[in-house]
């Protein structure tokens, strides 16, 4: 036996070993496919693809909620409410729960968890041993009906989108598992909370012109003439909005996210 | 099996909840894990690990990021190995034709304008967005081209972590369908600790704010 098999032998029971722990203590989200597609980016400069090719992957059927999150903070005490890094994770991070692993009345068990920032995201979605969606994943699969694979001629969704986009923020969330689910059996895209995507950060077209985004070519390299595909896409525009505003570490009261997975 | 049991010891260690030690490899899943010890296990656990095992980073240290990065020799290099040195950072790309190797020679110019040993003390570090075209092979050869010397570090990485440090140093970036990069122009000080001190915004000016805060770090010890 050589020596690299060694290590390879050695490495598969640290990831046996590593593996079986979090699975024990996290709860077993399920999660559906979301075949593959494209994705037309709503705002793109002049260089961008009209088309993103986006492959199959699977995506959790709803947002992570307070229960799952308290097992995270629960198993990870850095991540919890008093003990969490300032660069992490801005100061009203988990602020509606009532302790560090109490979530109290405001933030019901099966309700999305808000007030979590990209890096806290993020590293649930690691130790869950899954990982954020990308933006053209998000909405790809945030683009479908609830009856048909294209959800820009369903009425009905439209409907309950905007009715949603003009409610104020709850005080305490809705039950995830109320929302509708849509063609590809995910539910909550829309009309629960806004949900974090792993690249967020690359939303800088749209971002505001003060600090160093706008699209003063001394400031941002590379910028170029910025275009909106489908100007009746208000609340793409609005996501884009959002994502282009955060940094890593904000945290909002309807911000939340859901993981997503390789297809095997 | 020595090294299998210095992999399985590694995965205990990791798996205390409360060894704030193995934060680097506790929260990644299996894959990364197997990455961790497998790629440069030999003798000695990564440098990842190492490095979380010795240090307790302070709350606005950037080092607290278990993110790790390979230079341009090969070498892995743990962010939390830049401490104790005063640190300039830029996010970059070989291929830039515009703004990249104009910070670049900003970066020289600033190193140039130390006082010789205030110079010795800093590091000035490049990482690069593209990770898949900036190979070990091209970031040397482009140390080779710009003329880096060996206080310079160039990093390349995987997705993952250039977005942490990325997100960490408030830098937005985006692959074009060209392959090129579209990226927020700033430079980072970092002071021996990790911290932010300061960030240049922009291709214009701010030489003189960069040299000051440079050298006040690299005079404080």
């Amino acid at each position: 036996m050589t020596i690299s098999s060694l290590l390879r032998l050695g490495a598969l029971a640290l990831g046996l070993v590593a593996g079986a722990v979090p699975a024990a203590a996290q709860p077993a989200a399920r999660m559906v496919l979301i075949p593959a597609g494209t994705y037309a980016p709503l705002l793109r400069t002049t260089k961008d693809a009209a088309q993103v090719p986006v492959a199959a992957f699977l995506l959790d059927e709803l947002p992570v909620t307070n229960a799952d999150f308290l097992a995270f903070v629960t198993a990870n005490p850095k991540w919890r409410r008093s003990q969490v890094s300032g660069l992490f994770a801005d100061s009203s991070y988990l602020e509606h729960w009532t302790g560090d692993l109490e979530p109290g009345a405001k933030a019901p068990p099966g309700a999305p968890v808000v007030r979590v920032s990209w890096f806290a995201a993020r590293a649930y979605a690691r130790w869950a041993g899954k990982r954020l969606p990308t933006t053209a994943e998000w909405e790809l699969a945030a683009g479908a009906g609830y009856t048909q694979a294209d959800g820009r001629t369903d009425e009905a969704l439209k409907r309950d989108l905007y009715a949603w986009l003009a409610r104020p923020v709850p005080a305490v969330q809705a039950d995830a598992a109320t929302a509708r689910r849509n063609f590809h059996g995910a539910r909550g895209l829309h009309g629960l909370v806004w949900e974090w995507v792993d690249d967020f950060n690359t939303a800088m077209v749209t971002g505001e012109s003060r600090g160093d985004t706008g699209l003063e070519r001394d400031l941002f390299c590379g910028a170029g003439a910025v275009g909106a595909k489908d100007t009746t896409d208000y609340a793409a525009f609005m996501r884009g909005a959002l994502r282009s505003s955060l940094q890593a570490k904000n945290t909002t009261t309807a911000l939340g996210f859901r993981c997503a997975k390789n297809l095997p | 099996m020595k090294t299998t049991a210095l992999c399985l010891l590694l995965a205990t260690v990791a798996l205390g909840a409360e060894t704030p030690a193995a934060d680097c490899c506790k929260e990644k899943p299996a894959a990364k894990q197997d990455a961790c010890c497998a790629e440069k296990a030999a003798p000695k656990p990564d440098a990842c690990c190492a490095a979380m095992e010795t240090a307790t980073f302070s709350k606005d240290s950037i080092y607290q990021s278990d993110v790790t990065f390979t230079d341009d020799t090969g070498r892995a290099v743990a962010l939390g190995s830049l401490r104790g040195r005063p640190v300039m950072l830029d996010m970059f790309f070989a291929s830039c034709g515009y703004a990249c190797p104009l910070t670049v020679t900003d970066m020289l110019a600033i190193q140039e304008r130390l006082p010789a040993e205030q110079r010795s003390q800093a590091v000035f570090v490049l990482v690069s967005f593209d990770t898949v075209r900036d190979t070990t092979e091209v970031l040397a050869k482009y140390r080779a081209q710009r003329g880096l010397d060996g206080q310079w570090i160039i990093l390349r990485g995987d997705d993952d972590a250039v977005r942490e440090l990325a997100a960490l140093l408030g830098v937005k970036y985006k692959q074009e369908a060209d392959g090129m990069f579209s990226h927020s122009n700033v430079v980072t000080i970092l002071n021996r600790e990790g911290e932010i001190v300061h960030q240049r915004q922009g291709l214009k000016g701010g030489l003189d704010e960069a040299v000051a805060a440079l050298a006040g770090l690299a005079a404080a010890k």
